[in-house]
């Protein structure tokens, strides 16, 4: 008894030694931090971004010795959750996804307003981003996020598909509905659309609305902002009314609010539905859903028939951001400056299917047929990214869903974006 | 005789300040940020008195959330607790595989709601050959394939069943935990007074499980009023707002709208709510069986 009790003090001091040597390793860890050399960096991405992040992350490894990474996926309904409870909590990441521009609760914007991101103006690649991108990428003259390039929104589509109905892809909106017409004559879904997942909602009319609104007013924003224009009585109308006519000539799955963002890659991949409303970082997604990748490519999404008109989306795709609390910033701004080099760039951009940002790298050839709109100056930045608040994209969501439900009316809708844009941020 | 001592108060000093540090701390502190206009990150905070109730008030979003909550709940007490009752009858007999049917009909209690609500959307799947579509069909009833989730008008109820089928074995085991505390030789000597079933259900075991009742709807009460996990596993408050509940909605301003301090005023007046019907509820009840 004696015995076991001395036993089991001893094992007990040795946890104990254990647990204090732990302490103490901990210690020099956080200690070490504020030097720039050696460490773990916390990285954490959106399901999104993997493919190039990593890639990223691995090569500036390899290349740096003492470097190492920690690095975890949000998928990217829970970012917002996940990342704003650390940052609230003061526990932050010291690379961390965030999104271009304003519009959401991770957006740079915000962020940055809150005092929450490290300036990193004063990296040599700053100087390179291109004019039209700077409000997706700078809040105050100062450069707060890094991001590859731009993503296209279009049709993902499945050629087989295409080449079974005999059809090519439409360049015109009326073009676009006789392509659906064949496709279903054949038994095959035209659009698939997994509006259960709340971002699906929002790429139709994303895909829409450059040529129904911005061809003719390319300052609408700022009318916006001035309180000079509003959605329920510009070209949304007509974008939502678009929207709503797809799904009247069933042109898309049975109860697409039923059905999720997986079930209708899966559609698409397996040729059971012919295209996709979609961004091109998920083109790698689809691909990988997909027993013969090569028959996927993309297009343009049509909405008008002047074909002048037919304006492109182009987003800068999710980006990553140094914490400001960040222990390690002046490692993690050094590997956000590595990323910033043009080839590091091109890697990150081709992983995730986009343009880069800057400098002319190949692009995956499923982008072609929107680098002429690209070139003409024809591309208008995903909507979201210039929304005044976080609130405009959760009701854009839930309208499209009560829409496709049949349970309000584009008007109606319109009228509640409106209102939830004129909020305070 | 058995003396019974009471243990000293200080014995439970550590439980205490556990409770004080990790719970009452942090929501006293929290209940502040309900005058301010903080965005849950940063440290911009403004004092607004009492604007965020203002607001909630004519808050259309919060009202119909309100709604929900208030048919979700209905439900969920009246149904889970029928379901719960029949099912303890039912196993409350002698028949052989009794134990076997408590188990079966208990499982679900022990498993994750997340996890529940994720073998749910699978049976919810929309698809005419696939989950509970395809059994309408191959049982002929194809008329009735419906879009579970994705159909504003049915969404809710298609969330209310999930819970009530996970918790009705909840309801279940308090109940038989009731029934197995009448005694037997009143329903003897009921019978041989020539009580039928009907009869000596009505007035031996029902008043008699009256203790058993008020805590199946106090806890289900609770449960319905601040129902979350399955909701935001199933369908995330849509299509649209038609499944959004109080907690949702409190979820939503602070994570996704960023707007903390109006998501607390939320918060603090679902709690405020939950309480007060709790309170009104158990003095009911709790009259209800001292009547009986």
């Amino acid at each position: 008894m004696a015995l076991d009790q001395s036993v089991s003090r001893r094992r007990l001091l040795q946890l104990m030694g254990g647990a204090a040597a732990v302490g103490t390793l901990a210690a020099c860890g956080g200690g070490s931090g504020s030097s720039s050399s050696g460490g773990t960096l916390r990285v954490i991405g959106v399901g999104d971004q993997e493919a190039g992040l990593r890639k990223v992350l691995d090569a500036y490894k390899s290349s740096h010795s003492g470097f190492d990474f920690n690095l975890s996926f949000a998928p990217a309904d829970q970012v917002q959750t996940a990342l704003r409870t650390q940052l609230g909590g003061g526990n932050a990441p010291d690379v961390h996804v965030v999104y271009p521009g304003n519009g959401s609760a991770m957006s740079m914007a915000q962020l940055a307003k809150a005092g929450l991101l490290a300036d990193l103006s004063d990296q040599s690649w700053t100087q390179k981003i291109p004019a039209g991108f700077k409000g997706a990428f700078q809040s105050d003259g100062k450069t707060y996020i890094y991001s590859p390039g731009s993503s296209m929104l279009g049709a993902i589509y499945n050629k087989k598909a295409f080449a079974t109905a005999g059809v090519e892809p439409p360049t015109t909106w009326s073009e676009l509905l006789s392509v659906c017409e064949k496709l279903k004559a054949k038994g095959i879904v035209p659009i698939a659309l997994g509006a259960q997942t709340p971002w699906i909602t929002q790429l139709i009319p994303y895909a829409l609305v450059p040529g129904t609104v911005y061809a003719k007013t390319p300052d609408f924003d700022d009318k916006m902002l001035a309180g000079q224009a509003s959605f329920a009585d510009s070209g949304w109308v007509d974008a939502m009314n678009k929207y709503l006519e797809l799904q009247k000539k069933g042109f898309f799955n049975d109860n697409p609010n039923g059905t999720t963002y997986e079930q209708a890659t899966s559609m698409v991949a397996t040729g059971k539905a012919a295209m996709a409303v979609q961004v091109s970082a998920v083109l790698s997604a689809f691909r990988a859903a997909s027993q013969t990748p090569d028959d996927l490519s993309m297009f343009p999404f049509p909405a008008t028939d002047v074909a002048a008109d037919n304006w492109i989306p182009a987003g800068v795709v999710v980006g990553i951001a140094v914490s400001a609390k960040s222990k390690k910033s002046d490692q993690a701004k050094s590997f956000l400056d590595y990323c910033g080099q043009q080839e590091n760039l091109n890697t990150w951009a081709e992983a995730v299917s986009c343009v880069p940002l800057y400098g002319d790298a190949k692009v995956d050839p499923a982008l072609n047929l929107f680098l002429p709109a690209l070139k003409a100056n024809k591309a208008v930045p995903f909507m979201d990214q210039r929304w005044p608040n976080a609130e405009v994209q959760p009701t854009h969501f839930a309208v499209v869903q009560e829409l496709l439900g049949g349970k309000t009316t584009v008007d109606a809708a319109l009228k509640k974006m409106d209102e939830a844009y004129r909020k305070k941020a | 005789m058995r003396v019974r001592i009471a243990p000293p108060w200080w014995f439970a000093v550590p439980a205490i300040l556990v409770y004080a540090v990790v719970v009452l701390y942090p929501s006293i502190a929290g209940a502040g940020s309900a005058f301010t206009d903080w965005s849950g990150v940063g440290n911009a905070k403004t004092f607004v008195g009492i604007d965020n109730f203002k607001q909630l008030v004519h808050d259309s979003q919060a009202l119909g959330a309100l709604r929900n909550t208030l048919l979700l709940t209905v439900a969920i007490v009246v149904v889970q607790n029928g379901i719960g009752l029949l099912l303890a009858l039912g196993v409350h007999t002698s028949i052989k595989s009794r134990m076997a049917l408590r188990l079966v009909f208990f499982a679900p209690v022990v498993v994750s709601p997340v996890m529940v609500s994720f073998l749910w959307k699978f049976v919810y799947n929309p698809a005419p050959d696939a989950g509970l579509n395809a059994a309408l069909g191959a049982v002929g009833l194809g008329g009735l394939r419906q879009d579970w989730l994705g159909n504003p008008s049915l969404a809710l109820w298609s969330v209310a069943f999930t819970v009530i089928w996970q918790c009705a074995g909840y309801s279940m085991v308090i109940f038989l935990a009731g029934l197995e505390g009448v005694p037997a030789e009143l329903h003897e000597s009921a019978m041989v007074d020539g009580a039928g079933t009907v009869a000596r259900f009505r007035h031996i075991t029902w008043p008699l499980l009256a203790p058993a009742v008020t805590i199946n709807v106090m806890l289900s009460t609770v449960g319905g009023l601040t129902l979350f996990t399955q909701i935001i596993a199933m369908t995330n408050g849509g299509p649209g707002y038609a499944t959004d509940t109080l907690s949702t909605v409190l979820y939503k301003q602070a994570f996704v709208f960023g707007k903390f301090g109006y998501s607390t005023a939320v918060a603090l007046v679902l709690a405020i709510f939950v309480a007060a019907v709790s309170f009104v509820q158990i003095g009911y009840l709790r009259s209800r069986e001292t009547a009986a």
